[in-house]
This record gives structure tokens, C-alpha cells and sequence, in this order.
């Protein structure tokens, strides 16, 4: 397994550009399609950063997560929290939740760190249960009702020409471009190369002057940030923050996504999220048709069907498979 | 004595986590793998049993019936999931977290199927024993039968168990193949097929835990996630390696969670099992009763 691939990604100035392109075609895209499109596609928008922070950390650090639903509570929560007792402005919230998410990242990093395969597994699983159980149980965050946070209406003049699925839309979206440009500069800079090199051997990264402990720390407190910042975008979507919305089925279920896009890409988080909005979307549909418990239970079902093939014929995400055909010649 | 009501509370549940252990450390000793279907495992079989106990009225059928359902959902698992996951996963990059996550997508598929069967309203299971505390000496106590019932279960079954590890063939090869599976293959022993017989044991282990617990919990297609957690943590706590130790692990979780609930309220228990689990992997990896450097897997 070769560990630092020379890249022939583009420079971080040419993804900025790329990515304000595809703001700019977003931007005029969302005035073409009917309201409920626009709210999925602000659902994707906020997967997308949630199964960026699980690459971050899985894919690239090598730590496996199942609590990252957790980390979007903290994020979440530290943000309605200083709505509801400050009265800050909505765009600050999502500055307060990257760095508090980021702060209780590091704090799990540095007992995380130590951790490994399924102990660390067991962990972060005992996190995603405990975070909302403690979320239900603290008086200021409101119990199982929650704290409502909600973005509102666009500023100004714009409110009555801008429909505030529209206007949700642009605000994960937003969240997602930078998420997205920053977590590809991040894997494609040292640091990136540092969490690379200690997944694929610990020992060899440590002995060419890594610290191996503070870089998994790290990871574990940048995917954290992605996270807060997904929790955010995800809470603006439902118009909530409680318990009942960072349920272990969510963290499962971004886990199901950051590994059918694959893994260890930045570019498979946006198949990934997309899959986990869309297939219960279909059977929705058939709801008429089938019995209500059809269409409730089987998106689950062949959810995790797909995840148990894609762990057993290809391992590090469809995507990943397939390029590996198109380079098997490359890589014998 | 208002102290030593909560132990005795303590000690019932604290048996049932005892089970879960039993059965995460069975497949880890044999497989090196957590199952963490073990929740839908166990939940699937104890609607196995709601259904027999409401077919035919009663409850020892239905916690026979649970239990070798448990089996044989075990023993299916492993043949036709684990081996080819842990055939086919061994190169990625990720070859450490797929089994971790391959059992995921297994409990998914679990509790969906449960859903699609029974749907996903929580229901009542049934006792065998009244579950109103005894009264001594004209003071009820927080202990009732039903819980004397729960106890004496599992003292039976760990008894049983222990028996067989210790006195039979069978358990020997068990025990062999857990310690050194190349050289009990060598010596003339089907591996696989013990690993099968661990797993379908840990399956009726799992079976037995919810039957008893379901009265306390009631069964849904999500509602053991938390017996399996207190599970994990009793048997990281008597070190993943060690059946004594789970066993001995979830008794002191048990009694623990029953104390802080007792004396904090019930918002607490969660976060008291959590940070115990951390301590424990901080400071004891290996467990109370775990070898030495069997943390690094």
C-alpha cells in the first residue's frame, strides 16, 4: 500500500475558483427546481459536511468513529445555546460551533488516541448514546423537546423574493463549499500526508519524526469542527436541536455513507450523502402502494445491505473499487 | 440497609450485563471481532419468544424457544457473514475497522427485518415471577422475585458453561482455538467449526440476556443499543479476553449504576457507565482479570 500518492489534484487557488463556479451555478440552480428538491438538496449539503469529518477521520487518520453524530450535538447545541442565552446573530453560530466542537473533539482525541480497533469503536459508540442522554437530562438544553434554531428568513428586501427553502439551501450549501475546499487543501497538505503516513504504519511515521499520538489527537479535533459544523447545517434543516435528533442511527447512518462513497475521499462524501438522502426518498413514493412499515423499515434494510456488500467486495467504497480497475496496471 | 437494597437491586441487573459480556467476549475470544449485532441479535430472538409466549401462553417454551433462536441466528451469522468479512477484508486499507463496520450494517439489517416483522412499537414482554419487591420484615424491598428469578438464570447458565469449558473436550477445543487457532488446527481440530459453535453459544447468550431484561425494557427493534453499550463496557471492564472477568465486570456495572441511580437519579447512569468505561481503557486496558498488551488488536 503506497502511502504518499503524488498528487495530481489542482492547487488550492484553482479549487477556490472551482468552487465558487459551482456556488454560482448552485446559486442559479435553485431557482430552477421546486421547493422540496431544494430542501433535499440542503439535506445533502449537510450530510456532505458530516461524512467529510468521518473521512477526515477514518478514511484518512485511520480512527474509526461511530459516534460522530455526538460531535454534531455539541456543535448543534453550543449553537442554539448562545442564540437562546446571548441573542448572537445566526451567522456567528456557525463559527461557535466549529470551535466548541473542535474543543470537545481534542478533549475525546486525547483519551481517543490511545484507543484502537474495536475499543475505540466501543467508545465513540458509548459517546453517541451518552451525549444526547446527557443533552435530555441538562435543564438549559431543553429537554426532549429541545431548543429551536432557526436560520429565518434571507435579509432585508430579499425575504419576500426568497423562500426560506431557498434561502436554507444557500446556507449548507455555503457551509458544504467551504467544507469541501477546505477538507481537500487539508488532505492534500502535510498535515494530510502526516495522518496518511501514520494510518498505514505507525511505527515507520513515527520514526521519520511524527508524533503519531499528537497527529491522531488532531484529526480527531478537525473532523470534530467538520462535525460542529455539519451539526449546525443539519439542526438549520430541521429547525431544532434535541436529543431525538442525534439519535446512534444517525451516526450509523453518515458512517453507511462516508463508506459507499468511499472512504479515503474527499470526492466519494457527496455520492455518500447523496445515497442516504435519496433511498428513502423512493420508497416514500410507494407508500400508497405498500404497507406503511414497508416503506419505513426497508430504506434501512437495504441501506445496511449495501454498507455489509460494500465492506465485503469493496472495502474502501465503490469508488475506490473502480479506481482501482481503471489503475490496476499502475499498481500490480 | 436503605444501601444494601440498592446492591441487591444492583446484582440483578448487574447479571444481565454479565450475559451481554459472556456473549461480546465468546465472539471476540473466537473471532477477534466485537459483535456489535449482538443488539439486534438478541432483540430478534426475544421477539421470537414474545411470539411463542403469545401463541401458546407460556413463558418457559418462549425462553427455550428465545434461546435456541439465539443459537441458530448465531450460528447463521457466522457461516454466512463472518467468514467471507473476514476473508475478503484482510488487505484494505481499512481491513481494521471493517468488521467493526460490517457488523453495523448487520445490526441495521437486524432491526429493520424486526420492524418489517413487529413493527416498531415497544412492547411489554412478560414475567414468570411477580415483579413487585419482597417484603421483609414488614419493609418491601427494592429485590423482588422476579429479579431472585433473573439471578438464579444466569448463575445456572454461567454454571453450565463453565462446566463445559472446563470439563469437556469441547471446551477445551474452544478454549484452544480462542488461544492459539494455528496450532489447534494442526493438532487435529476443526476451527471453523468451533468458531461456529462460539458464536451460536454467545447467540443463545444473547437470547437469554434479553428475554430477561425485555420485562424492564420493553422490546422494540432499538430498545437493547443500551444493554449492548453496559455489555461492551462490562466486558472491557473484566478485559475482552477473560469470561470471568465479563462476568465479574457486570456485576460491578450493575451495582455501580444502581448506587449512582440510587443516590443522583436516573439522568446519571449513563454517564456514570461512560466515564467508567474510559477510566477503564485509560488506566486498566487490560481489564481486571485481561492478560497483558491483549489491548492492541
Amino acid at each position: 500500500m503506497l502511502v504518499v500518492r503524488k498528487s495530481h489534484a489542482p492547487s488550492a487557488t484553482k479549487r477556490v475558483l472551482l468552487a465558487l463556479v459551482i456556488a454560482i451555478i448552485l446559486f442559479f440552480a435553485s431557482n430552477l427546481v421546486d421547493e422540496y428538491r431544494i430542501f433535499q438538496a440542503a439535506q445533502v449539503a449537510a450530510y456532505l459536511v458530516a461524512i467529510i469529518s468521518i473521512v477526515l477521520l477514518t478514511g484518512f487518520s485511520g480512527q474509526i468513529t461511530l459516534g460522530q453524530g455526538a460531535f454534531m450535538a455539541v456543535g448543534a447545541y453550543s449553537a442554539a445555546l448562545v442564540v437562546q442565552e446571548f441573542g448572537l446573530p445566526i451567522w456567528s453560530t456557525f463559527f461557535i460551533a466549529v470551535i466548541a466542537a473542535a474543543l470537545f473533539g481534542a478533549i475525546v482525541g486525547i483519551s481517543a488516541a490511545r484507543l484502537s480497533g474495536p475499543y475505540l469503536a466501543g467508545a465513540t459508540l458509548a459517546l453517541a448514546v451518552g451525549i444526547p442522554a446527557l443533552a435530555n437530562a441538562v435543564p438549559i438544553l431543553g429537554g426532549e423537546q429541545g431548543l429551536s434554531f432557526d436560520v429565518g428568513l434571507a435579509p432585508g428586501k430579499y425575504a419576500d423574493t426568497i423562500s426560506p427553502y431557498q434561502w436554507l439551501f444557500w446556507i449548507c450549501a455555503l457551509c458544504a463549499i467551504i467544507a469541501v475546499v477546505a477538507a481537500a487543501n487539508l488532505t492534500s497538505s502535510g498535515l494530510g500526508r502526516q495522518w496518511r503516513a501514520v494510518r498505514a504504519n505507525e511505527t515507520a511515521a513515527a520514526l521519520s519524526g511524527i508524533n503519531p499520538a499528537r497527529s491522531k489527537i488532531l484529526a480527531f479535533m478537525v473532523s470534530s469542527g467538520f462535525a460542529g459544523l455539519a451539526g449546525v447545517s443539519f439542526s438549520a434543516t430541521v429547525g431544532l436541536v434535541s436529543p431525538s435528533g442525534f439519535t446512534l442511527s444517525l451516526s450509523f447512518l453518515l458512517l453507511t455513507g462516508a463508506i459507499l462513497g468511499g472512504i479515503s475521499h474527499i470526492s466519494g462524501a457527496l455520492g455518500g450523502a447523496i445515497i442516504i438522502v435519496i433511498i428513502p426518498t423512493i420508497f416514500e413514493s410507494w407508500t400508497e402502494e405498500a404497507s406503511l412499515s414497508v416503506a419505513t423499515y426497508l430504506p434501512g434494510i437495504i441501506v445496511s445491505a449495501l454498507l455489509l456488500l460494500s465492506i465485503a467486495f469493496a472495502p474502501e467504497g465503490p469508488s475506490e473499487a473502480l479506481h482501482k480497475l481503471r489503475h490496476r496496471r499502475r499498481e500490480p | 440497609m436503605d444501601f444494601l437494597n440498592i446492591v441487591i437491586a444492583g446484582v440483578s441487573i448487574g447479571a444481565i450485563y454479565s450475559l451481554m459480556a459472556f456473549a461480546l467476549i465468546l465472539v471476540w475470544r473466537s473471532t477477534r471481532i466485537v459483535n456489535f449485532a449482538q443488539a439486534g441479535q438478541a432483540a430478534f430472538s426475544t421477539y421470537v419468544g414474545l411470539s411463542i409466549e403469545t401463541a401458546t401462553g407460556n413463558y418457559w417454551i418462549a425462553l427455550l424457544a428465545a434461546v435456541l433462536s439465539g443459537v441458530i441466528i448465531g450460528a447463521i451469522v457466522e457461516v454466512v457473514i463472518v467468514r467471507f468479512i473476514v476473508k475478503h477484508s484482510t488487505s484494505a486499507a481499512t481491513a481494521a475497522v471493517a468488521p467493526v463496520i460490517a457488523m453495523l450494517g448487520l445490526l441495521g439489517i437486524f432491526q429493520g427485518l424486526m420492524g418489517l416483522i413487529w413493527g416498531g412499537e415497544y412492547q411489554a414482554y412478560p414475567t414468570a415471577f411477580a415483579r413487585e419487591g419482597l417484603i421483609i420484615a414488614g419493609n418491601q424491598i427494592p429485590f423482588s422475585p422476579s429479579d431472585l428469578f433473573v439471578l438464579v438464570v444466569v448463575v445456572v447458565a454461567m454454571s453450565v458453561a463453565a462446566l463445559v469449558f472446563q470439563k469437556t473436550s469441547l471446551g477445551l477445543a474452544m478454549r484452544a482455538a480462542a488461544f492459539a487457532p494455528e496450532v489447534t488446527r494442526l493438532s487435529g481440530i476443526r476451527v471453523s467449526r468451533i468458531r461456529t459453535l462460539g458464536w451460536a453459544f454467545a447467540g443463545g447468550a444473547g437470547g437469554l440476556a434479553g428475554v430477561l431484561v425485555a420485562p424492564s425494557t420493553f422490546i422494540a427493534p432499538n430498545s437493547f443499543d443500551l444493554l449492548l453499550v453496559f455489555g461492551f463496557t462490562a466486558a472491557v471492564i473484566g478485559g475482552l479476553d477473560s469470561l470471568v472477568g465479563g462476568v465479574l465486570g457486570g456485576l460491578a456495572l450493575g451495582i455501580g449504576l444502581a448506587v449512582v441511580t440510587g443516590y443522583l437519579g436516573g439522568s446519571f447512569t449513563f454517564m456514570t457507565a461512560f466515564v467508567l468505561l474510559i477510566i477503564v481503557l485509560l488506566i486498566r486496558p487490560q481489564g481486571i482479570l485481561g492478560a497483558r498488551g491483549a489491548r492492541r488488536a
